[in-house]
């Protein structure tokens, strides 16, 4: 500013002088170019200025002349410390949406009358609903649940809607409503189909224990009260008591495999033990031959090496169970193979029958608590119904799997297989 | 003028509504397909109660929209995508409506089959696939309709040719069931005309997209065979 107004107070400096010795009009005229020569200089910078104007970038050609030079300058850093701040503000939204979509619960966002604005992928994947399309559309165009129509209808968002989609897969959700800024809304989609299918189980197995105890417990009290209101002889007296006897027996075993399953499932990892597969697989067979009292025909295909590192009491449990699920279910003349192999991959130890076998519909939960193909076959052979969930959690706790191959009518083969990191002995 | 654009913006308000209630209507409809399917499979009974009842609502809402239709028409005089749009909805609203009966029909033979104490489980395997194919058919014009995504209309359109195949199969094979089983028969007549309703929703599904087709891309396509390649 001081060398714009020196350069003034200079040029008229000059001008008087001039005027006063010389000539008054040469005076004037330098003058004249003078204040001529800095308006050009000016009217320069300031075009410079009004053409950066129009389209403000940050351009580092933006140069003035002077005093102008400075406030070209004041300007680009203003201009880049802006844009630097943008940027920044850019990348923290950026981020933020990132892991708004990263996040596991669906989350749309609504306006005032329920339409789209934004959504993340987990709600896309869970509504169905497609951000390239629906932003803007409303959210009951696209989940037309009537119950979820209603639940935006009624207007009272304090408890969750609960909400079962069947598209695709079966799904629960639970969708929470929340209002948010000025007459906005923020969809919560929450998935809760593992809940919600841990909740049934436990109500299955709870009701399931209770009506396996009462069963038998029916019967007792039943003859409990026979015995008490009506006089009999000594023959019907033994043979209630036999029954009664077996009664109580069967409660309890199943009260002996609940508290089993119980203690595996909170048990610490099973020591780790060599167990001589070779005497153990030849001791199932013997067990087998016994069970079966010569109505099958049993046979033993063992290459008879190697053991088995783990807990010996529950790998005999086990496998001892499949055996005698095996004499259990197959029909008198029956063949039924114990297979012990090891190779590469490790070690696998099978039961196959010729029995009745299992639809391909069972299989998959057949490990399951209480689950029966055919309740009274089952109770009839004498079976508590959690045979296979305590076989499978022991094989868990090896690393084994259990697997199960069957045809109805042809019989059924029941695999374990211990990784290679569980044989030694060879 | 500030006038003209607010009495638009009403309009477009009003189409916005009429289409959140056609696509309400579907998914009402929607949920009668898949309870019927439901209680087919499960033999639940008492959802066929609440799918006849859902009826009462989806009749319901044809009417108001029918009417909201012709409102539209006589007080704004839509044209060119807007007429189509109203035009298109007033025969879409005709077919989810009839797909809704077909449902109800399907409810209905249901309880006939498990209160005469059959279990119609045993063809259950086909009658659930096709029923599922008719259902995604549904799904996907409504999804079509509320996108207006014509391709996916079009797509629509030609599945409705595999559930009409589907159909024709599970015919041949209770055919044979009563053939070699005519204590069957009963359950099987009632079995055919659940599957005669799935096969009418998929047809319903079909012409939906149609519309959809018309409303989109202003083409007819119905009734030529060409044009859905």
């Amino acid at each position: 500013m001081q060398r714009a107004l020196a350069y003034g107070a200079f040029t008229a400096v000059i001008a008087f002088l001039l005027g006063y010795f010389g000539e008054t009009w040469m005076g004037w005229v330098l003058f004249y170019i003078g204040l001529s020569v800095h308006l050009a200089m000016h009217y320069r910078n300031f075009s410079r200025l009004e053409r950066w104007s129009h389209k403000p970038v940050l351009d580092a050609s933006l140069e003035g002349d002077g005093e102008w030079d400075a406030v070209f300058r004041r300007l680009y850093r203003h201009e880049k410390e802006l844009l630097e701040k943008i940027e920044h503000r850019e990348r923290d939204i950026a981020r933020l949406i990132a892991a708004v979509h990263a996040m596991n619960d669906g989350i749309v966002l609504l306006d005032g009358e329920f339409r789209i604005q934004f959504c993340n992928k987990t709600a896309e994947r869970q509504l169905d609903i497609d951000s390239s399309t629906d932003r803007g559309a409303a959210i009951a165009n696209i989940v037309r649940q009537p119950r979820f129509i209603d639940y935006l209808g009624k207007g009272d968002f304090t408890r969750p809607l609960v909400l079962r989609l069947d598209r695709y897969f079966e799904r629960v959700l639970s969708l929470y409503l929340i209002a948010y800024a000025e007459d906005h809304w923020l969809l919560q989609v929450k998935d809760i189909t593992q809940t919600d299918r841990l909740d049934s189980m436990r109500r299955d197995f709870v009701a399931n224990v209770s009506h396996e105890l009462r069963t038998p417990l029916t019967v007792l009290s039943g003859f409990v009260e026979t015995l008490q209101e009506i006089e009999l002889d000594a023959d019907s007296r033994r043979h209630y008591l036999q029954l009664m006897g077996e009664q109580s027996q069967r409660m309890q075993s199943i009260v002996q495999d609940l508290l089993t399953l119980s203690s595996i499932e909170s048990a610490p990892p099973p020591e780790d033990q060599p167990v001589d597969m070779a005497s153990l697989v030849d001791k199932l067979y013997r067990d087998a031959v016994a069970l079966s009292a010569g109505r099958h025909d049993i046979r033993l295909d063992s290459d008879g090496q190697g053991d088995l590192l783990g807990a010996e009491s529950e790998l005999v449990s086990a496998l001892a169970n499949l055996v005698a699920n095996a004499v259990r279910y197959t029909p008198a003349g029956g063949t039924i193979t114990l297979i012990w192999k090891i190779s590469a991959e490790g070690a696998e130890f099978a039961v196959q029958d010729t029995g009745i076998g299992i639809d391909p519909k069972h299989i998959p939960r057949l490990t399951e608590r209480f689950y029966r193909v055919d309740r009274g076959r089952s109770r009839d052979a004498g079976g508590t119904g959690l045979g296979l969930a305590i076989v499978k959690h022991s094989l868990n706790r090896h690393q084994a799997t259990l697997e199960i191959t069957s045809k109805p009518g042809e019989g059924s083969r029941f695999a374990t297989r211990f990784p290679a990191s569980r044989v030694t002995g060879l | 003028m500030p006038d003209s654009l607010h009495v638009s913006s009403q309009f477009d308000e009003d189409l916005a509504r009429l289409r959140t209630h056609v696509l309400q209507m579907g998914g009402l409809v929607e949920t009668q397909i898949s309870s019927a399917i439901d209680a087919y499979s499960t033999g639940e009974v008492a959802s066929v109660k609440s799918i006849i009842e859902t009826d009462r609502k989806v009749n319901d809402l044809e009417k108001a929209i029918d009417d909201d239709c012709a409102h539209i028409i006589a007080k704004r005089q839509p044209t060119a995508s807007d007429l189509r749009l109203v035009l298109g909805i007033s025969k879409i609203v005709t077919d989810l409506e009839r797909a809704g009966d077909e449902a109800k029909k399907i409810a209905k033979g249901v309880r006939r089959i498990y209160e005469a104490g059959h279990m119609p489980t045993q063809y259950g395997v086909g009658i659930r696939h096709l029923a599922e194919a008719a259902l995604t058919m549904v799904r996907q014009a409504l999804d079509a309709f509320a996108r207006l995504d014509g391709k996916l209309a079009l797509s629509v359109i030609r599945a409705d040719e595999d559930v009409d195949v589907e159909f024709k199969s599970i015919i041949r094979q209770l055919i044979t069931h009563m053939m070699e089983d005519p204590r069957t028969i009963t359950t099987s007549i009632d079995i055919i005309s659940i599957s005669r309703a799935i096969e009418r929703i998929g047809d319903h599904a079909k012409n939906i997209s149609e519309q959809v087709v018309f409303v989109v891309e202003g083409r007819d396509i119905r009734h030529d065979k060409e044009a859905i390649k």
